[in-house]
């Protein structure tokens, strides 16, 4: 009862993170076609810009968090118009300036900052017991936060003038430019919302797991997974897969062999790609 | 072959020159550095055979040569077997790491095999961590027994190895195969159309990929007469398609030159140390927005006086 109740919860948390990171992810690739790798960048400012501004400059939490996932957006606008824009023409090109953005970033907290892991004070310190189970208040508010930003970002997308302009560009690129919508602005539109969902998730756990240069790399690495099992370009998929992989993998953490956690989305790829290719949710055939 | 006098006169020029630096230079330190300018090259020509040649850009080189510097040193080091034997092994263990990816992945069109790759090597870099009662974790497996014991025979040994990579792959980039990869890289559909199974071509061609990936990656473990989980690392994948961007991609002579060049540029800047990456970057973005062809191929083409 104990082990189940754990797992209810912490699966939770941790799709509701998950879920975060691939949504942006899967959005500025549904739109624009971009292959974001500096995605795991997002998520890694994010926690910096948090310590920062509450360690350095003695900023209270709740603003400090906020001005961070403004940062993080601003950073991403400014990323896809200086730097993606004018290599739009060839998507390798656009897939190795957001890789040397990430290569960036990382050298340069590596430098600023040394490799040692950082510490953001939580933005509560209240814990829950219930049934004999503590959850601590961060993981519980990463999860309302979570689920907040994926209603609002879903309600965005589906009731906004915006959120039409965007749908209208991920299926027809050349029909939504003859209608008049401004690609370009809607492009960096996309990638500043992306980055402010990334860094949301990135802010919000930076209090109980590790803030340190390379912390943007497996948080990637579980975002690609889940936009391949949920769909490319499926944000419904991408939450599906977010919530399938987060619980399966907690349930493995709690089994005999916890080690296995890491291997769950790859074999959770392997068996999307021979399976079924397009993803849970995906339309678009990927043949 | 149709290959001008003046390229052949070039590359044997250059590898005169390797050949002739030991005998200058008495320097152990610099003869290792070279050495693993040549292993790096080997690297970089094989990622520009598959990826260069079809324009499917694999993010985990680093899994091919993590499979062949593991399995050698796991051989060696469990069952004491020699380590010639680790070049056929190391080589085999990446193909069949190769398989596992290529054959779910390069069926179908979009970004999944650059994905399934990126992942693919970052999950073994965990698993080192994992399964560390056999790959010995974070300190990798030490104290291999090496290949060639004289340090100037083994760089000799590997510069041979670089040599017969290079020419193997430009043979066969040359060839009917070859052409064949650059007109799927041109287009697909054409090629699918023309009743070509354009998946099987790229699957083969990641395999000769891997294989010599492999073969690297044993012989930079028995360089180091040891493995750590850093040869399955990101940064090393993304190290060697830098050195192909510079090199020039699609011309496999030319990622040699640019992994020998990048590999010997933080030995040039000793004062760059550990921002050696810092300035990769700088350099990918340069390249990207100044030099989509590379910086090495051209100038060859310039001096050679052919185009394409």
């Amino acid at each position: 009862m104990h082990t189940l109740l754990n797992i209810l919860v912490y699966g939770a948390v941790t799709s509701a993170i998950y879920a975060m990171l691939a949504v942006g992810f899967t959005l500025i690739f549904g739109v624009a076609r971009v292959l974001n790798l500096a995605h795991g960048a997002f998520y890694g400012l994010g926690a910096y810009a948090a310590y920062v501004l509450t360690i350095d400059l003695h900023w209270p939490i709740f603003p400090a968090a906020v001005a961070a996932v403004l940062f993080v957006g601003a950073f991403g606008v400014v990323m896809e118009r200086v730097l993606v824009r004018p290599l739009r023409h060839s998507a390798l090109a656009v897939l190795m300036i957001t890789l040397a953005v990430s290569l960036l970033f990382e050298q340069a907290m590596f430098i600023l900052f040394g490799s040692q892991s950082r510490n953001v004070p939580s933005f509560v310190s209240y814990t829950l017991t219930y049934a004999g189970l503590d959850i601590s208040g961060q993981r519980l508010l990463t999860l309302a936060v979570g689920i907040v930003v994926l209603i609002v970002l879903y309600a965005i997308i589906d009731g906004t003038r915006l959120g039409s302009a965007i749908l209208a560009i991920s299926q027809d690129r050349e029909a939504a430019q003859y209608m008049g919508i401004p690609i370009n602005r809607m492009y960096s539109v996309v990638m500043g919302l992306s980055a402010a969902v990334a860094a949301v998730a990135g802010v919000l756990t930076a209090p109980f797991l590790t803030v340190q240069p390379t912390m943007g790399l497996l948080p990637m690495i579980k975002a690609f997974s889940i936009v391949i099992v949920g769909g490319l370009g499926s944000i419904p998929g991408s939450i599906l897969a977010a919530l399938l992989l987060g619980y399966s993998e907690t349930i493995v953490a709690y089994s005999p062999w916890p080690a296995a956690t890491e291997i769950v989305s790859l074999l959770a790829v392997l068996l999307t790609l021979i399976l079924r290719p397009a993803g849970l949710l995906g339309k678009r055939a990927a043949f | 072959m149709n290959i001008p006098n003046k390229a052949r006169i070039g590359g044997l020029a250059a590898l005169a020159f390797f050949a002739l630096v030991p005998l200058v230079t008495q320097s152990d330190y610099f003869i290792g550095v070279l050495t693993v300018c040549f292993i790096y090259g080997i690297w970089a020509t094989s990622w520009d055979f598959m990826s260069g040649l079809t324009g499917r850009e694999n993010f985990g080189h680093a899994l091919f040569i993590g499979a062949g510097a593991y399995t050698a040193a796991f051989l060696g080091s469990r069952f004491n077997v020699n380590p010639w034997w680790g070049l056929p092994t190391g080589a085999f263990a990446a193909v069949v790491c190769g398989v596992i990816v290529g054959v779910p992945t390069l069926r179908l069109k979009g970004p999944y095999f650059a994905l399934a790759t990126f992942a693919a090597a970052a999950i073994a870099q965990r698993s080192t961590r994992i399964f560390w009662e056999y790959t010995g974790g974070e300190e990798g497996i030490p104290g291999l027994s090496p290949l060639i014991g004289s340090h100037l025979a083994y760089y000799y040994f590997c510069l041979g190895a670089l040599v017969v990579t290079t020419i193997v792959l430009l043979v066969l980039a040359r060839s009917s195969w070859g052409i064949l990869l650059r007109a799927i890289r041109g287009d697909e559909a054409a090629c699918q159309a023309a009743g070509i199974n354009i998946a099987f071509y790229k699957i083969v061609s990641l395999v000769i990929s891997a294989a010599f990936a492999g073969v690297g990656g044993v012989l930079y473990a028995d360089y180091q007469l040891a493995v750590t989980p850093d040869v399955f690392s990101v940064v090393l994948s993304i190290t060697i398609m830098i050195m192909v961007y510079v090199g020039g991609m699609g011309t496999i002579y030319g990622p040699v030159g640019g992994a020998i060049l990048l590999a010997l540029l933080p030995e040039m800047l000793r004062a760059f140390g550990e921002y050696r990456l810092w300035v990769y970057s700088l350099v990918l973005i340069f390249i990207l927005f100044f030099a989509p062809g590379g910086l090495i191929a051209p100038i060859c083409r310039r001096i050679v006086g052919v185009r394409r």
